[in-house]
């Protein structure tokens, strides 16, 4: 019995070579060697800033109808979503809330986009009337 | 006390008569209790829409901030009264955040602030 786990573990040591260094136990025959390439813990030396939507830095109001307008169609006065405006979803509510707020109180129309406003740059990825 | 804003729309009048509605209310504010911080005059223009109110239809009108200090009691008798006044075309009272919601945007922190931003 024990000349036949003997045979077994000598043809398992032949069969792996290369494997014999790892199943020594840890530091006791070999000490660590000086260059060490075991990953270092440390943050991503890669990462990118987090991008942002527009109106990350910018806080929402319902009397800045100006910047409102923009996320308005100009045909119809109608609110776009968030896959056309490009926000992120805090922002995006607190644009849909500022506006239906303006509405409401008599700073913003419903039906179309103030004319004065009609000429400010495009934000949203969709096409304005030329 | 919490602090509110009331968005005031008046009609079109001389300014004279402007004046005279704006000292009514603000005084009506002061007499229930309200502190008033601030106004502003947010200029003459074109309403986005006709509004009908007091038997009149309204094309322009004047813009108003006031923004005070007040109990939450007064605002049903407040509100009231500024329906009942034949001047104005469209009172509003708003609750004002001081503090700004700790919920940060995209993972952007944003550094506290006493005031919501009115510029």
């Amino acid at each position: 019995m024990f000349a036949l786990r003997g045979r077994q573990s000598l043809k398992r040591a032949v069969c792996h070579p290369g494997l014999t260094s790892l199943r020594s136990p840890a530091g006791a025959q070999n000490p660590v060697p000086q260059d060490d390439h075991t990953p270092v813990k440390m943050e991503n030396p890669y990462r990118q800033p987090e991008k942002g939507c527009v109106l990350c830095s910018t806080a929402v109001d319902f009397k800045n109808v100006q910047l409102l307008s923009q996320f308005v169609s100009p045909h119809t006065g109608r609110i776009y979503g968030r896959h056309i405006t490009g926000l992120c979803g805090v922002k995006q509510r607190q644009v849909s809330k500022a506006i239906k707020k303006a509405i409401s109180m008599g700073f913003m129309s419903v039906t179309h986009k103030h004319p004065q406003f009609m000429r400010d740059p495009n934000i949203c990825n969709i096409k304005s009337i030329e | 006390m919490p602090r509110y804003e009331l968005a005031l729309i008046m009609k079109a009048m001389q300014r004279a008569e402007t004046a005279a509605t704006l000292r009514r209310t603000v005084e009506t504010l002061m007499e229930r209790g309200a502190v008033v911080r601030h106004m502003e005059n947010l200029g003459e223009r074109l309403l986005p829409y006709k509004i009908s109110k007091h038997n009149q239809r309204h094309t322009r009108g004047s813009y108003f901030l006031i923004d005070f200090h007040a109990a939450p009691s007064i605002l049903p008798g407040l509100l009231d009264h500024l329906d009942r006044d034949v001047d104005v075309v469209r009172p509003t009272v708003l609750k004002k955040d001081t503090e700004v919601s700790g919920k940060t945007c995209c993972g952007h922190s944003r550094s506290t602030s006493q005031d919501t931003a009115r510029k």
